[in-house]
């Protein structure tokens, strides 16, 4: 994890002159990565063949200035690597790629079209082999020519940190197997999808790695329960410090002091006015929904019930008819019945729901 | 709500981590289009393991206006079960297997809007599914819901003695009443569990440790409590606490508002069928009660008797319209009720929590 904080020395990489007539800048490059990504490249590390790292691509979308990148979602290649040489299945990285961006592409406009950013591998180790594939990610064929290829590694050694890092590249004197890794800052993106997270995290948190979905209202005790937890905990903490067990730290006592001054200051009347409008709509529109259900189900059942007083009914008044005639006829009286009902469920609705439509706007 | 478990293998869904980060993700970034796409992966004693997931391309619609927004969303949702995407499917199947992803189809997602996902669409494309692979589910993503509270993630699948109406396509009152199909058993929904690798589990560890049990270093100042970000771990999550109600009322309204709509025409349907059918009826009535007359006058005058189901040919009863639309809408109705029972229960304790929080006993 690098860098979550903004302290970063960023180092310009040199750029060779034939790059710069293509307008490549050498301003600081930030990469922004979903967790997305960094899932599907620990998903392939956990699915590998071979003892060694593996690589893949990385897709996502580049700024219009080219100085950020944001990696969506990444795809992975075979490749083959021993003492020396390096084998990198190309044609299924272009497939790969083709596909990929086949299904992202449309939906959105040009300027957030999802592109080839780069590659990844699963160790932090840059060797010759490194150059090789980064010049190949780099090179303005089959790769983000003009703009910088990202490398990200990420160290999926048991036993040590699950760490990445990300690099951009400068070529060296025209030598295809060695360039030179610029280090620069990448960032987690994690403010989105919390819903997500907080399942995955919790399935984390058990024994044997696998959670049920839990409902709402479970994971709002869960919470509420853990932040009496923490309460408890800063309580503790003051009294404590009020006991004169303990010294007091200033720093925290400011930040506390800042924190309880964020309390808003209301007018209990009417915060007791607005609860017991909102709890009444909310309990309404929960009592419509309701019957809205106990009518149409009502609906649905008199419509395919059989009522049998009318089938027999009508069966003896016209004895002798063929069957058909007489299904018919009961269909007949099942059906009314079920209009009838129905037509109380939609008009009933619609009844009910009109009291509440003109206080909708005083919300 | 009760997972009614009929004598299918599949008893359960798990679903990898990295699934459920895709399926987010897609359904976000085309919110509030709907997103679809295709889940692989295999069915290990009765639990059906999903692994992997990808989109499916979508059609280029110029969204200019409203108007295409609405086609791009009506393509998305019928995308599953198109031959372009099949083919698709197929090849992207084929390269994962490549990287030992599991390359089996297992079935496929799609999003909702607080729930609003049984449609036709959705049964025909699971239906498509279900007709290759007996086992393939359905995966729903509720964007709205998630962004509430919990993660809204479930897998259904269609029931037998629906998949056997509905391949006969025979909604009539009659053929209900003798199937004994009603509404409530169109879809069977299925437990879903979330599950990670060692790895991902360590990753998560690393990204934001729990807060620690013992002591902490007490900060020197201010500032160094403010340059530290607090990294809050997701699980438990906070986010559930926010207190936002109207919003999800005003959009359960306009729901419900919509399935009475569909629910009335579709009555309005039924109600004309009826009249014709009465119309009709009387006309057959009529017609016998003459040629029976005719008949008595025929014998009493010795002369041969016509025939007396000539009727059968002359009039036609009309078409019964199909049932299943008002199936699904009161389907999708019960779905709304359970959901905004739930949202009550939570939101009531939310709203009782912060009133006891601000107004002095």
């Amino acid at each position: 994890m690098a860098v979550d904080t903004e302290q970063f020395a960023h180092i310009s990489r040199p750029l060779a002159p034939n790059v710069l007539a293509f307008g490549a800048s050498n301003a600081p490059l930030t990469v922004n990565v979903q967790p997305t990504a960094i899932f599907s490249i620990l998903d392939h590390a956990v699915r590998r063949e071979q003892p060694t790292r593996v690589i893949g691509a990385l897709v996502g979308v580049r700024s219009e200035d080219g100085t950020e990148v944001e990696v969506r979602s990444t795809f992975a290649i075979p490749h083959t690597e021993n003492e020396d040489q390096v084998e990198v299945d190309v044609e299924y990285q272009q497939k790969m790629l083709a596909l990929t961006l086949r299904a992202t592409s449309s939906s959105s406009t040009a300027s957030h079209r999802e592109q080839l950013l780069g590659w990844y591998t699963t160790s932090h180790e840059l060797n010759s082999f490194s150059a090789l594939i980064q010049n190949f990610f780099a090179s303005p064929e089959t790769g983000t020519f003009p703009h910088p290829a990202v490398h990200l590694t990420i160290n999926t050694e048991p036993g040590a940190p699950v760490t990445t890092k990300t690099y951009i590249s400068s070529p060296v004197a025209g030598a295809p197997e060695s360039c030179l890794f610029v280090s620069v800052p990448h960032r987690l993106l994690r403010n989105q999808d919390t819903a997500a997270l907080e399942a995955i995290a919790h399935a984390g948190s058990t024994e044997e790695n696998a959670a049920p979905l839990v409902t709402d209202i479970d994971a709002l005790a869960r919470a509420l329960e853990n932040v009496t937890g923490l309460l408890d905990r800063v309580s503790n903490y003051t009294s404590e410090v009020l006991d004169e067990e303990r010294d007091g730290n200033t720093a925290l006592g400011q930040h506390l002091m800042n924190a309880l001054s964020l309390a808003p200051k209301v007018d209990p009347e009417a915060v007791e006015a607005d609860f017991n409008n909102h709890i009444q709509d909310v309990l309404m529109v929960s009592y419509l929904a309701n019957t809205i259900r106990t009518q149409i189900d009502l609906a649905q059942r008199l419509a395919t019930s059989n009522i049998i007083g009318f089938g027999d009914k009508d069966g003896e008044k016209k004895d002798g008819e063929d069957g058909e005639k007489r299904g018919g006829d009961r269909r007949d009286g099942g059906g009314r019945g079920g209009k009838r009902g129905g037509r109380g469920g939609g008009r009933g609705g619609n009844q009910n729901r009109e009291p509440r439509e003109p206080r909708e706007p005083t919300e | 709500m009760a997972d009614v478990l009929k004598d299918v293998p599949v008893k359960s869904v798990q679903v990898e981590a990295l699934v459920v980060m895709k399926i987010v993700r897609h359904c976000a970034a085309t919110f509030p289009t709907t997103a679809t796409g295709s889940i692989v992966g295999m069915d290990q004693e009765g639990v059906l393991e999903i692994t992997n997931t990808f989109p499916f391309p979508t059609v280029d619609v110029t969204t200019t206006d409203n108007h295409a927004t609405n086609d791009a969303s009506n393509l998305a949702a019928a995308a599953p079960r198109s031959k372009a995407n099949s083919l698709y499917q197929n090849e992207m199947i084929r390269h994962l297997k490549e990287v030992n992803v599991d390359a089996n189809n297992v079935g496929w997602y799609t999003s909702a809007t607080m729930g609003n996902f049984i449609n036709l669409n959705f049964i025909e494309n699971q239906y498509h599914y279900q007709k290759e692979n007996d086992k393939a589910v359905a995966l729903v993503h509720d964007a709205s819901r998630s962004s509430q509270g919990a993660l809204s993630l479930r897998a259904f699948r269609l029931s037998p003695n629906f998949v056997a109406a509905y391949k006969e396509g025979k909604f009539t009152t009659e053929s209900l009443t003798k199937s004994k199909l009603t509404y409530e058993d169109i879809l069977v929904e299925y437990p879903v569990k979330v599950h990670n690798t060692h790895l991902l589990t360590s990753y998560l560890y690393q990204l934001a440790p729990p807060p620690e049990e013992s002591e902490v270093p007490l900060p020197s100042s201010l500032a160094d409590i403010e340059r530290e970000p607090l990294r809050i771990p997701p699980y438990p999550s906070v986010d559930s606490l926010e207190l936002s109600i109207d919003p999800v009322l005003e959009k359960t309204c306009d729901l419900l508002l919509d399935s009475i709509e569909s629910h009335y025409t579709d009555l309005n349907n039924h109600q004309y069928y009826q009249r014709q059918l009465a119309r009709e009826q009387t006309k057959i009535t009529a017609w016998q009660a003459k040629r029976k007359a005719e008949n008595a006058a025929r014998a009493a005058a010795k002369q041969s008797l016509l025939p007396e189901d000539e009727y059968l040919t002359l009039f036609k009863l009309p078409q019964e319209p199909s049932r299943l639309e008002g199936m699904l809408n009161a389907r999708q109705v019960e779905q709304y009720s359970r959901q905004i029972d739930g949202f009550t229960a939570n939101i009531t304790a939310k709203m009782f929590a912060v009133r006891g929080n601000l107004v002095p006993e």
